[in-house]
């Protein structure tokens, strides 16, 4: 494999033509490849929470709802169609089983939160891992579409 | 005033922080010493205000695997405390309460995991039970929790726990010395910032 761009936490890098994006450690957080696969664009979005409710909305990348808006919006910009994108997920776990704290369970609702959107902005999700309690590194080739989620402990999931 | 972001903390609380870290983690470094029945010391805590990114690289990478004991806080401070313990640390607290030592953390069985739930629980324990006489703070925790993961996403739990608040992840803490090596033994106090000023305004240093 080629050369691999790192996308962070609260983060989003969209390439174009041939490469491979790559998300380290997702825990509860969750990891969007989306791709138009007739432009070979294909973009790599982190987000950590499920719904943006800050008042400044400095960073749209940390949420599901404004992220998946600002990485489609700019994936637009590319000359993509949104009938086109398709959206494959991996993350969501919940990484620490702790009773009677105020905790909860940010993976589920994050799972949740990128289910609705995807759905209100009529983008197709054709595969996901999600959910369980294992970490997972994301890597996503822009050209064939092909996902790779790397965990410790288990086999790789290609996807 | 009240901060609203982790970076808008003066010298003074955050000197406050950081004795708050000395101390706390010196009480739990007694707790380990009668443990483990060696001499602890710790080295100089450091109270850091980080950006997501940033965090993991400081941790040491985000794909490095490590075992993590979180206990959540509530009461008159809301937040999380983690012990995250690498290899060496394991085979420490191991060696001496049970008279093993692993080389990889996929050794570690449900006797050996609870012991380091244990271990991690008293540390924490020992480190709020300070905390909280210190600032007449009532503090309640729950059960610990504990993972052996990749230690990006175990320190994201901190980070998603505040991250409707503060674009920063802050963490209170210090390693501990034993047999003159450091023992990279992390213990992070990551409190959200309305506990946090709570705290700076009972010990009398809020600005």
């Amino acid at each position: 494999m080629n050369e691999k761009i790192t996308v962070g936490i609260a983060d989003m890098k969209m390439l174009k033509g041939s490469g491979v994006l790559i998300t380290y450690a997702l825990g509860s957080c969750i990891g969007l490849c989306f791709q138009d696969p007739a432009l070979h664009l294909g973009a790599l979005l982190h987000v950590m929470l499920p719904m943006n409710m800050e008042t400044g909305r400095k960073n749209p990348l940390k949420y599901a709802d404004t992220g998946i808006r600002e990485t489609v919006r700019q994936m637009t910009a590319q000359g993509a169609l949104k009938s086109r994108i398709t959206v494959k997920i991996a993350g969501g776990a919940k990484m620490f089983e702790v009773s009677g704290g105020s905790l909860g369970n940010i993976g589920q609702r994050n799972i949740e939160s990128v289910h609705t959107i995807l759905k209100q902005e009529g983008l197709r999700l054709i595969a996901e891992d999600v959910g369980g309690k294992v970490a997972r590194t994301l890597l996503f080739d822009v050209a064939s579409g092909q996902g790779c989620i790397r965990s410790y402990g288990r086999q790789d999931v290609f996807f | 005033m009240n901060i609203k972001s982790f970076d808008q903390l003066s010298s003074l609380e955050l000197d406050t922080l950081r004795e708050i870290g000395s101390i706390g983690t010196g009480n739990a470094a007694t707790a380990l010493e009668q443990l483990l029945e060696k001499e602890v010391r710790i080295t100089l805590p450091e109270v850091r205000i980080m950006g997501y990114n940033e965090a993991i690289d400081w941790i040491g990478g985000p794909e490095a695997v490590t075992a993590g004991v979180l206990v959540g806080m509530g009461g008159q401070m809301s937040g999380v405390m983690l012990s995250v313990q690498k290899l060496e640390f394991i085979n420490l607290v191991l060696e001496a309460m049970l008279g093993v030592q692993i080389s990889d953390y996929g050794e570690l069985d449900e006797m050996h995991q609870s012991t380091l739930i244990e271990v991690g629980n008293i540390l924490i324990s020992t480190f709020i039970n300070a905390l909280s006489g210190l600032s007449g703070m009532s503090v309640n925790l729950t059960v610990p929790g504990f993972a052996v993961d990749m230690q990006g996403a175990i320190l994201a739990v901190p980070m998603a726990m505040y991250g409707g608040t503060s674009d920063y992840l802050m963490t209170i803490g210090a390693n501990f010395v034993c047999d003159n090596k450091q023992v990279p033994c992390h213990l992070l106090l990551s409190p959200d910032v309305r506990s946090l000023n709570f705290l700076l305004a009972k010990l009398g240093v809020a600005e």
